[in-house]
């Protein structure tokens, strides 16, 4: 079932080549390929990234979306400049997790997995992220953000980009 | 505190990346020299000595390491592995992120040992996608012991070849089971493999694979160091030994990572983490993660080690504590980690796709007031039908504390269903009322 | 090597099996079934759908019955026992909560996995009431590709049509996507599911999830007699149950025979049929002196035949083709024709057409002809004369020199054949050897062409005379594939009236230039012909086992 190609980037593609040495098949590459393909297409991946992974590595569209859908941090539409996610698990719902979602929300204005009008922010509640003795938190981005109050989640977002 | 930190020693329970230890400070307290141990001894040493200390794995399920270790095949006609499972995802759970963040090489040398041991010469630390830094601090520490020759074609110039990478996840809880993180490794959906084949024996790329949690392999740097002996002694008895990470986290005063010996109680825990939230009374407690079954106040005194709190009706799992005052309604509690459940499902198998789901749908209900008086039967039969029925333990563990729920603290779902709403409605940390 | 056999109790019956079978297998062959979803004899074994879930003594858990290889001798098992009765209910407790209540209107009715387990093994009462049922809104009737619809709301995720693009048709199309009950099964947004075999994950969906768009709403199932049939769309001779309703075909789904297409057949011949109602022809017809074809009766078409085929016969100038759609038994009928005309110029024509490819355990099937039965022709003795069935075989597969029939063919140009005698089994408007301008400008200059067929074709506008025969629907018979398998097909209803079998009509023929010949039945026929046919010895109609047999394959 060969379609046309479509070439990755450059530098999604030397990224994917220096890897190869460390798996023993083309598929293990496929985790790292769509992390690298994301980031370059600035947080999400369109059609031209997924059909560009699948062409690289030689995998059927229909098995990298399979994949692509199965996990949290793979995105198929535009996430803005900034991903905003926020435990509501357990023990930050007992902290006010639950309130500092509502709090992000109303201050970029959005609802969960919408981006916000000015297309920086889109935020989600998410799953437990592993830094319950930092309750409530969020993760913006790569990095995360402890003992949030209201005021101070909407100070950190104010201060992005 | 009368008990010296082992894992945490050089970490102090700090949390939010201050700066990790890196290699020469490690080597100054005396890293690395359970790497030199074991490759003196010999791989058949090392397995007998993680053997005596009695270490059991520390991600959840408990079972001893060495005894996993020995199901390798001894042949060398196929490559072996070592996974090491920093997918972290257990509600409540986050002692490997610590070790990670704040002591990269204590992993890094337990990981070696490992594959000494059981003749593997590639190590994936595969570690959840959400820890980023963690896993650029791990990546900066690998790379300082391939540059010291720690890692690499000749470990500690012993002749043995070990490369380690550091692997990431993208978001799935049940990446962390076994063998849904070698489908991940693979390339593909994290879907849990039928057993058997175990990955002992057909693992990662269909060869034999060990498995091991980030705290599991932090402790055997210290068995080669320290002996069998030493860490056996530790714990409540021969079947529950060394020193554990604890979790406490929710209505605490002080959340954080504590050490103790395995087996300290919750009494214990809270009296080292300032006790319950404004001093306010305990009402119920997680003793291992959502998946393990609620306790209530009354436990508080079990012992949590592995075989104590299975008695008790629980389990320690990862020793996530997560602590519940008497402002916490459990319907809520517990509707929430069938939500989740219900989210992290892979959803091949029939029970756990569509239970973790109607459980949650059914709590939902309860909590907002609209249960029915055979609610807690169908709740019961529900995850009757859901336990030792599907593919993997996802299914079991949402049974967990839906079934314990319903019952050990059934009268709060019945003042649910009978008054038509939450007895206990949410009240706001921040809101301050007068 | 023989397997090795290992012995296993099951509720109570001892069976042997081969050793490394599964339980779900064994289970057949115990006379009961393990219920199951997911499990299917040529997909990887997943163990998902938890239906197959049986008690082994000795072992706590239930276990997978289609994951448990049976390896040793004594594995003791328990369908029949209450832990998994329950289990059982409560897996089919699980599916039905978030199952839409289609069946009035769900094309799987009557042949429905589901609803047969839960008639079987569910409970009759729902628990289910106050919750809303998943649906995946949009995805209620979405063609995955040319001939499959996909109803997402009824699909149980058993992944078997995922699979099967993996591994059968190994064409990737179809994937599992999203996460827990959200899970769904589908293409990449963009491409479709359309593979010479995308049809077989219709048959394989327990439920009615995955239709085919020819069989949508067509016809409820348990109205549908089944016949034991043969593909004729290409020479693969995939087996197939033909499905009808007073004399209308209204399905051909794939019979197992692990020997020849395995599990499977191809979209295309799935599609063979729809023809056999357009363009019929009803009744004998006669060009007169005017040049105008007129409805005659059998008795008059038949002796005008006969005469014409004397008369050219005395001349030295009859030839006799066909092409490869004729059934052994009607081409052993046409050679017995050219043998009591003593006429040489005989022959099958050779068609080669699009590859068609069906996975099977034994290397794969392949079809490369349009016509079924080309080989049974020259089994029947159709070839050159003078060439035994043997000899004959070797030419059929030789690709290059054009064949006696060809040759008749262009003959027929320089008036060299005053009377030809052409069976034809073609569709309406189809593309074949006889429905080409070149070939139908060289029929023209035949004196006499009479035509056996069952449509109207612009091969049957130039005939002087036409009889209506049977499609191989309406009549019994055999057929040789590729392989050189002889396998039969049967009758699933008459012939319209006023058309007649091949057989019948060749029968009669025969009949009125060999006073000793007396078969009227195919089966008559085929004892006539076995009885002259080495490979054929001892081998009757009825004898043919359902699966067909191997004949020797001729030398390269």
């Amino acid at each position: 079932m060969k379609e046309t190609k479509s070439a990755l980037p450059e530098d999604v593609r030397n990224a994917i080549t220096e890897l190869r040495r460390h798996y023993p098949t083309e598929e293990a590459l496929l985790l790292p390929a769509l992390h690298f393909a994301q980031k370059h297409w600035g947080g999400w991946l369109p059609e031209e990234a997924i059909l560009g992974v699948a062409d690289e590595l030689n995998l059927a569209p229909a098995k990298v979306f399979g994949v692509i859908t199965f996990y949290d941090l793979f995105h198929q539409s535009p996430v803005g400049r900034h991903r905003v996610r926020v435990c509501t698990n357990l023990s930050c719902a007992l902290r006010g997790g639950n309130e500092i979602l509502e709090a992000v929300k109303k201050h970029l204005n959005v609802a969960e997995n919408e981006v916000s009008a000015d297309g920086r922010c889109s935020v989600v509640g998410f799953e437990c992220l592993g830094a319950c003795e930092q309750a409530p938190m969020m993760m913006v981005d790569d990095d995360y953000h402890p003992h949030l109050t209201p005021d101070s989640a909407s100070k950190i977002l104010e201060e992005l980009d | 505190m009368a008990f010296e930190a082992v894992l945490l020693r050089r970490s102090s329970g700090a949390t939010a990346l201050e700066v990790p230890v890196g290699l020469k400070e490690y080597r100054a307290d005396g890293g690395y020299e359970g790497l030199e141990k074991a490759l003196s001894v010999g791989p058949e040493e090392v397995i007998e000595e993680v053997k005596a200390s009695g270490l059991r794995g520390r991600g959840g399920a408990g079972f001893p390491a060495a005894v996993k270790w020995s199901f390798l095949p001894k042949s060398d006609d196929k490559p072996k592995y070592l996974v090491c499972n920093a997918d972290e995802s257990e509600p409540g759970t986050f002692k490997d992120r610590l070790l990670i963040e704040t002591d990269p090489h204590q992993l890094i040398e337990g990981c070696a040992i490992c594959c000494y041991a059981v003749g593997a010469h590639t190590c994936y630390i595969y570690i959840r996608g959400e820890y980023v830094r963690q896993a650029e601090i791990l990546e900066t520490a690998i790379r300082q012991a391939y540059d010291a020759g720690v890692l690499g074609d000749s470990v500690l110039k012993s002749g043995f070849k070990l490369d380690m990478r550091v692997h990431r996840g993208a978001g799935a809880y049940i990446c962390g089971e076994e063998t849904g993180m070698l489908e991940s490794l693979e390339g593909r959906r994290g879907q849990p493999r039928v057993k058997p084949p175990f990955p002992a024996i057909v693992g990662a790329f269909g060869a034999p694979t060990v498995i091991n949690n980030v705290e599991t392999l932090c402790n055997v740097p210290h068995i080669m160091t320290r002996g069998a002996d030493w860490f056996s002694q530790i714990g409540t008895d021969e079947r529950n030994t060394g020193p554990k990470l604890y979790c406490i986290s929710g209505h605490v005063e002080r959340p954080g990572v504590y050490e103790f010996p395995i087996g300290v109680t919750l009494d214990g825990l809270l009296e080292a983490a300032g006790g319950v939230l404004g001093g306010r009374p305990l009402k119920a407690f997680i003793p291992g993660g959502a998946s393990a079954p609620l306790l209530s106040a009354e436990q508080s005194h079990v012992p949590m080690d592995f075989d104590s709190l299975a008695k008790a009706g629980s389990m320690l799992g990862s020793a996530a504590v997560v602590v519940m005052d008497d402002t916490t309604c459990l319907v809520r509690a517990v509707y929430r980690l069938a939500k989740f459940f219900a989210h992290e499902s892979c959803g091949q198998c029939t029970p756990c796709r569509e239970g973790t789901n109607w459980s949650q749908m059914v709590l939902g209900r309860i909590e907002s007031g609209n249960g029915r008086p055979e609610d807690p039967e169908l709740l019961l039969r529900m995850t009757g039908n859901m336990s030792g029925t599907a593919l993997c333990a996802l299914s079991d563990a949402c049974v967990g504390p839906v079934r314990s729920l319903v019952q050990n603290f059934r009268p709060e779902i019945e003042e649910h269903i009978t008054s038509g709403r939450c007895p206990l409605p949410y009240r706001s940390v921040f809101e301050k009322t007068a | 090597m023989p397997k090795s056999m290992v012995s296993v109790t099951i509720d109570g019956r001892t069976i042997e099996v081969e050793a490394g079978s599964n339980l779900v297998d064994a289970s057949f062959k115990a006379g009961v079934q393990i219920p199951h979803y997911c499990y299917h004899p040529r997909l990887s074994i997943v163990g998902q759908c938890r239906m197959c879930l049986v008690k082994i003594e000795g072992v706590p858990k239930l276990q997978t019955g289609c994951t448990t290889r049976i390896m040793k001798d004594g594995m003791v098992v328990r369908i029949d026992d209450q832990e998994v009765r329950a289990a059982q209910e409560g897996m089919m407790e699980f599916l039905l909560i978030n199952h839409p209540l289609d069946c009035p209107i769900c094309d799987q009715a009557g042949e429905c996995a589901l609803q047969d387990y839960s008639f079987k093994h569910g409970q009759a009462f729902s628990r289910f009431s106050y919750e809303d049922k998943r649906t995946y809104p949009g995805k209620e009737r979405i063609p995955l590709g040319p001939n499959v619809v996909l109803n997402m709301n009824r699909c149980i995720q058993c992944t078997r049509c995922v699979r099967f693009t993996e591994e059968i048709s190994q064409t990737g199309e179809l994937g599992f996507f999203q996460r827990g009950s959200r899970t769904e099964i589908g293409v990449f947004p963009g491409k479709e599911l359309d593979n010479p075999l995308s049809t077989c994950v219709v048959d394989i969906c327990p439920v009615g999830a995955l239709t085919s768009t020819q069989f949508r709403f067509a016809e409820r199932v348990w109205y549908l007699d089944k016949t034991p049939s043969l593909c004729t769309g290409c020479d693969a001779g995939c087996n197939i149950t033909l499905e009808h309703r007073q004399g209308k075909i209204r399905r051909y789904k794939p019979r197992t025979n692990v020997e020849v297409n395995d599990y499977w057949m191809c979209d295309f011949g799935r599609t063979t049929f729809l023809s056999y109602e357009e363009d019929r022809l009803t009744t004998p017809q006669q060009r007169d002196a005017q040049g105008r074809m007129r409805a005659v009766t059998w008795d008059q078409a038949l002796s005008s035949v006969h005469h014409f085929l004397v008369d050219g016969a005395a001349m030295g100038t009859v030839g006799i083709v066909a092409r490869g759609a004729a059934t052994t038994e009607e081409a052993y009928l046409l050679r017995l024709l050219a043998d009591s005309l003593e006429t040489p110029h005989r022959g099958v024509l050779r068609e080669p057409g699009p590859v068609r490819s069906i996975p099977n355990l034994n290397g794969g099937l392949t079809g490369r002809e349009i016509t079924p039965n080309r080989r049974g022709a020259l089994l029947a003795g159709l070839g050159p004369a003078g060439l035994g069935p043997e000899d004959s075989e070797a030419s059929a597969d030789s690709a290059t020199s054009p064949g006696e029939a060809e040759k008749i063919l262009g003959g027929a140009v320089n008036g060299a054949h005053s009377v030809l005698l052409i069976f034809d089994g073609g569709r309406a408007g189809s593309d074949n050897a006889l429905s080409r301008p070149a070939a139908l400008e060289s029929l023209r200059q035949a004196q006499t062409v009479v035509v056996l067929g069952w449509a109207s074709t612009a091969l049957t506008q130039v005939a002087d005379i036409v009889l209506p025969i049977a499609t191989h629907a309406e009549t019994e018979g055999t057929l040789v594939n590729s392989q050189h398998r002889l396998q039969k097909f049967e009758r699933a209803f008459l012939p319209p009236s006023g058309v007649r079998t091949g057989v019948e009509a060749l029968s009669d023929l025969v009949g009125r230039l060999r006073s000793d010949f007396a078969a009227q039945t195919v089966s008559e026929v085929f004892d006539l012909m076995a009885g002259e046919t080495p490979s054929l010895e001892g081998i009757s109609l009825a004898g043919l086992p359902a699966g067909g047999i191997q004949l020797p394959v001729p030398p390269e």
